[in-house]
């Protein structure tokens, strides 16, 4: 199969590859994914079957142009138009997303971004190495910051080095003071040897890093800190691999494939306008509910560290939280939740951050391993270095 | 050798689907098409779907069909090369060395032998490039395994070769059909899916969920296959943490079969439910609706 175009291709008639090469070319258009490859092993696949049979180019197209599930719906209405002259609906999905149906309280606000932010300057620097004029603005809360003073924040955050929540493996690795011989290194030596007592080795299990999951509150009680979250997660999701990233308001919205671009504004807007509800109501027992149903149950959380970016001030039903969280607590490894409203209490230390007492923070409260601030750089700063060893 | 029009590869689509029909498997226009079109070109095939929708049992009826070997491999968290590649028997190879006298073993030739075939493990990997042509090469579960190991699935499945250093290069002289299954609990590499034929195994309708409990079981009533059916769309289309799947579909009428009942009523449904209803929630929802559902049905 090494070249399976050159023979099978040069069968079909012309005219009918221009079309099928048009085909993935409007497919990419609409921004599909589609490579040269996949539209080569298309023309092959079409020309295996009978290539005016529009049962056949649709289902040879689909399993050889797309790959991902969400991608079918766009799929099929670039296949409706370009081969059956089908008129477009007039929202036409364009970009690979599930429509989103328009909620009742949701406005669009795509949040500032940043301007002229130059490219390859995103060394990571380890903590506290910033400059010293940046030094006091550590810890005024983001509320109380200037637009110019939160733009330079979110340059400093982008260079927090994070290091995420470690866990073991199943994999092992020679280490001398393992807790188990072994077998496979000392029967080799034993060989080489062929008489006398091999060495003792010992192995142990590797540790790799454990998957983080950040659920970011946007709704209106939080758009002093919601972008500056977003920022965080940004961060995150560039330091560890195994980061997946939402956004809750009155709905929950994944945007980790978003916050994956190079470029931070770029990141930061396709996430801001994947996110309908900004600046909404807050339903974080809905949402949360929503997550453990659709994400947390297939595995995306398990073992790993969830972390809550909320205030806790919830207008749905506290048992609903109640219920998500505890099920949450059983999806995953350990819950933090960050509530910055516990930093506007400035009088109190930091590591003896009492519970908030809003209705929401009570109902989720006996499902929280861990609470923390975020109100401010120096607490973000905190906590991420905090993480490593957030539950072991 | 095998009669070739028994056990060849399909000519069409429609002769793939009537052959896979032949072994109780019901393959809608689609997947068919993308298995013929895998078959054809010697590219893997990736399913995706729910749980519980036939993507394991594709590769088994294709291994059956084509009268090849299913080699299976389950993957998991942590699986590696050793547990699915080779590994060689290390207690073999030093009960050997001692059963040895000095003067053979002073024989280069002796020493080869150690690393002869005998005391290599075969893993299902090694396997299927060995079989070649004779086998259906299962690769399970594969968004269960870490990334490491997709990486190194993805050199795999493109030469089908692999290069033991005792050994020297092991390659397959023909192509295993091979079939990739994932239950999405995460995103696979894009390198690797290009590599593929991508089908997503959707739930069947109520007719073709009907004709495959026929298939799979030909002594049950029809009347109960109906209303089985019935309200397994009917639960699919709650909000269930788990929803069930073809297979429990079937599991569930075997199960009302077992009991030798003619029809679904609500007493022998509310004791049977744990075949289709796996978890806590969804039972004490169901329970509540169980009277409606059975009415419909």
């Amino acid at each position: 199969m090494a070249d399976p175009d050159s023979t099978t291709v040069s069968n079909t008639p012309v005219g009918i590859v221009d079309r099928l090469v048009g085909f993935g070319h409007a497919l990419r258009e609409h921004g599909l994914p589609v490579g040269s490859d996949d539209v080569l092993t298309f023309c092959a696949a079409t020309a295996e079957l009978s290539p005016g049979d529009p049962n056949d180019v649709y289902w040879s197209g689909r399993t050889t142009l797309v790959h991902r599930r969400d991608h079918l719906p766009v799929y099929d209405e670039v296949f409706r138009t370009y081969f059956l002259n089908l008129p477009m609906p007039p929202d036409s999905p364009t970009a690979p997303e599930r429509p989103v149906p328009q909620g009742n309280t949701g406005t669009l606000d795509v949040p500032d971004s940043e301007p002229g932010d130059e490219q390859g300057d995103d060394q990571p620097l380890v903590l506290g190495l910033q400059a010293s004029s940046i030094e006091i603005e550590r810890e005024k809360r983001f509320a109380a910051c200037s637009p110019e003073e939160l733009i330079q924040l979110r340059r400093i955050m982008a260079r927090i080095r994070l290091e995420p929540p470690r866990r073991r493996t199943r994999r092992q690795t020679h280490c001398r003071t393992g807790p188990r011989i072994d077998i496979r290194r000392m029967a080799r030596d034993a060989m080489r040897l062929s008489d006398g007592t091999p060495e003792l080795h010992r192995i142990d299990r590797k540790e790799r890093t454990r998957p983080l999951v950040l659920l970011l509150d946007v709704s209106g009680s939080m758009a002093d800190h919601s972008r500056n979250l977003l920022q965080f997660a940004y961060s995150m999701r560039r330091a560890a691999q195994k980061v997946e990233v939402f956004c809750f308001g009155t709905r929950l919205t994944r945007i980790t494939g978003a916050l994956d671009r190079r470029n931070p504004d770029d990141a930061m807007s396709l996430a801001a306008a994947r996110v309908l509800d900004w600046d909404g109501g807050t339903r974080i027992g809905a949402s949360l509910d929503h997550f453990v149903r659709k994400w947390g149950r297939r595995g995306l959380s398990r073992g790993a560290t969830v972390v809550i970016c909320s205030d806790g001030l919830d207008r749905g039903d506290p048992r609903l939280l109640t219920d998500s969280m505890e099920k949450l607590s059983r999806l995953s490894h350990r819950i933090i939740w960050m509530n910055p409203l516990i930093g506007n209490d400035v009088d109190a230390p930091p590591d003896t951050l009492g519970m908030p007492n809003t209705l929401g923070m009570l109902a989720a409260g006996p499902y929280i391993d861990e609470l923390a601030s975020g109100h401010d750089l120096a607490s973000l700063e905190r906590f991420a270095a905090r993480l490593p060893t957030a539950g072991g | 050798m095998r009669d070739a029009t028994a056990v060849g590869s399909p000519a069409s689509v429609p002769e793939l689907q009537q052959r896979l029909r032949n072994h109780g498997y019901l393959a809608g226009r689609g997947l068919a098409t993308a298995t013929f079109i895998g078959l054809r070109l010697g590219q893997p095939i990736l399913l995706e779907g729910e749980v519980g929708v036939g993507k394991t049992e594709l590769a088994k009826c294709l291994a059956a069909i084509h009268g090849r070997e299913l080699i299976r491999l389950q993957c998991y968290e942590g699986i590696d090369t050793h547990q699915a590649l080779y590994e060689w028997d290390y207690a073999r190879q030093i009960l050997h060395v001692r059963a040895l006298s000095e003067r053979e073993l002073a024989d280069s030739d002796t020493v080869g032998d150690l690393y002869s075939k005998d005391f290599l493990i075969e893993r299902p990997l090694l396997r299927a490039i060995r079989s070649g042509g004779n086998a259906v090469l299962l690769i399970d579960e594969i968004d269960r395994a870490d990334d490491e190991f997709e990486a190194f699935l993805l050199e795999l499945l493109s030469d089908f070769q692999i290069t033991i250093p005792e050994v020297g290069l092991v390659a397959a002289t023909e192509r295993p059909i091979v079939v990739l299954t994932s239950n999405r609990t995460r995103e696979l590499h894009d390198a690797l899916k290009r590599r593929c034929l991508y089908h997503w195994i959707g739930y069947p309708s109520v007719d073709e969920e009907l004709e495959i409990v026929r298939l799979q079981a030909p002594g049950v009533a029809g009347k109960l296959a109906e209303q089985v059916v019935t309200a397994v769309h009917e639960l699919r289309d709650m909000d269930l943490a788990k929803p069930p799947g073809v297979a429990e579909t079937l599991d569930w009428v075997d199960a009302l079969g077992v009991l030798g009942g003619e029809k679904l009523d609500g007493e022998t449904a509310a004791d049977t439910l744990g075949s289709v209803i796996k978890d806590r929630d969804d039972l004490e929802l169901v329970h509540a609706e169980l009277d409606r559902l059975v009415a419909d049905g």
